[in-house]
């Protein structure tokens, strides 16, 4: 009996997660269509971006919208073939559930860690909900995905705050870019 | 894939099973700390984290608000026992202690609940007894005196990061219920007592290798407080404790780890150096007034 192992998801995030790309460093991104990329606000602060596939293929990216106080964009690239991420139901996440992310922590492309999820819900009474995930996170994750173990994508990797990993609720994320395309088709 | 998809469900069910009987204690300024529903009305923390001179009050997990005693705690192994109305609240159910393995998957959690994932990396002993054990997890704040569970959610001890060795450790279910016996047979954890302030001391080269002895540092008796045990057994100030029972004392932590409640009225053997000379007494341990 192979003892289980999360290579496949592992595999499956790589081709998902690209890397997003300005003049000053550089952050993660979840193909989302194919030509639309979700990120943080955070990772998308210029104009226009470079985007960098799993496969090295480099692309234009402009940002459609950005959402400061979300910490959500979504940048528009020229329509390509990958694969997309296939997105979970985050609301229906548990604390316990085994997650990984994927992202370029310092600059090191492709990097996988793994964890369980920590908490649901604000920092502070009233405050936004997040995912608190006891996985290792470091600056270059921002923008990529947290994902459970089927490989679907729950959260968004945002930032760390105690040590812990903070993701945007995918539900959240999914809700933004609908509103996004309502308004800009 | 799938069998890591079921490690994830054992995961979140052990999670949510063992947060029946987790609750927030806020028995300390600023940050609550948690407790485990272990018998019917007593709750079990991590003593440091409780303030004998605060009202102290519990969250249950269904967020009512009940207060709470203290009712006996044994500051050597950092656990506390509290007194609380909790009416139908689950009490957790507890893993065999024989069961315990170095390797084991074990899951830390706070209330909320909160969780962090790790493994049981050392089983430690005290007084010759396996009482505790290091685990290699996250010990978040406000995780102290929570439940370390196993895959299946059942209680293997409950976990500090208070005065211990190790960063990150747990005591054992079974030590935790020793305690809580006391409780429940006699209404408090008798607090073993000597009636000794001591300080660490460095032991010279030449005294270890004539003495025998591994441990670098022990304790120097800087005061004895009249009528104590202490004094009734001749300890006296400037005497250098090197063990009890044959457990080193290499300084004055090691001294309240040794004195269990069971210690309580029992003889120990008491070795010491007095003027360069090795000597050994017979302590009999005392029970620490009540607090006036």
């Amino acid at each position: 009996m192979l003892p289980p192992h999360l290579a496949p998801i592992a595999e499956r995030l790589r081709e998902i997660t690209v890397e997003v790309g300005g003049h000053d460093g550089a952050g993660a991104g979840i193909m989302w269509a194919p030509d639309l990329v979700v990120t943080n606000a955070h990772v998308a602060r210029a104009e226009s971006l470079r985007v960098r596939l799993a496969d090295d293929r480099r692309l234009e990216a402009h940002v459609v919208a950005a959402d400061r106080r979300a910490d959500l964009a979504v940048l528009r690239v020229p329509r390509t073939r990958v694969i997309l991420a296939a997105v979970a139901d985050s609301d229906e996440l548990r604390v316990g559930a085994l997650v990984v992310a994927l992202g370029h922590p310092l600059g090191q492309r492709g990097m996988l860690t793994a964890g369980i999820v920590h908490a649901l819900g604000p920092l502070a009474a009233g405050g936004r909900r997040w995912i608190h995930a006891d996985v290792r996170l470091a600056p270059g994750n921002s923008g990529g995905p947290l994902a459970d173990t089927a490989g679907h994508v729950v959260g968004l990797n945002t930032m760390i705050a105690g040590g812990l990993a903070l993701a945007i609720p995918i539900n959240e994320v999914r809700r933004f870019v609908s509103s996004v395309l309502a308004r800009s088709p | 894939m799938s069998t890591v998809m079921d490690l994830s469900n054992a995961l979140t069910g052990a999670v949510a099973s063992a947060a029946r009987s987790v609750l927030a204690v806020h028995g300390r300024p600023r940050l609550p700390s948690t407790g485990v529903h272990w018998r019917p009305g007593l709750v079990v923390t991590a003593s440091h984290t409780v303030d004998a001179n605060r009202e102290i009050t519990l969250t249950t997990p269904d967020g009512r608000e009940v207060p709470a005693q203290l009712t006996g705690r044994d500051p050597g192994l950092d656990v506390a026992v509290l007194r609380a109305d909790l009416g139908a609240l689950p009490v957790a159910e507890l893993a065999p202690d024989a069961e315990l393995r170095i390797g084991h998957l074990v899951l830390a959690l706070g209330a909320g609940p909160r969780a962090s994932a790790g493994i049981v990396s050392a089983l430690d002993t005290r007084g010759g007894r396996a009482e505790t054990m290091a685990v290699d997890l996250t010990l978040y704040p406000g995780f102290s005196g929570g439940p370390l569970i196993d895959v299946l959610g059942r209680v293997v001890g409950i976990t500090t990061s208070g005065p211990a060795r190790h960063l990150q450790y747990a005591i054992r279910a079974e030590a935790v219920t020793r305690l809580a016996d006391h409780v429940v047979q006699r209404g408090r954890i008798p607090r073993a007592y000597l009636g000794v302030g001591t300080q660490a001391v460095g032991l010279p080269e030449t005294l270890r290798e004539r003495l025998g002895l591994t441990q670098r540092t022990a304790v120097i008796i800087v005061n004895v407080r009249p009528e104590s045990p202490a004094a009734a057994a001749g300890l006296i100030i400037g005497d250098i404790v090197v063990s009890i029972e044959g457990e080193a004392i290499a300084e004055p932590e090691d001294l309240v780890s040794a004195l269990t409640p069971e210690r309580v009225g029992q003889a120990v053997t008491v070795r010491l150096v007095r003027g360069g000379e090795p000597r050994e007494l017979s302590v009999t341990v005392g029970e620490r007034p009540p607090r006036a």
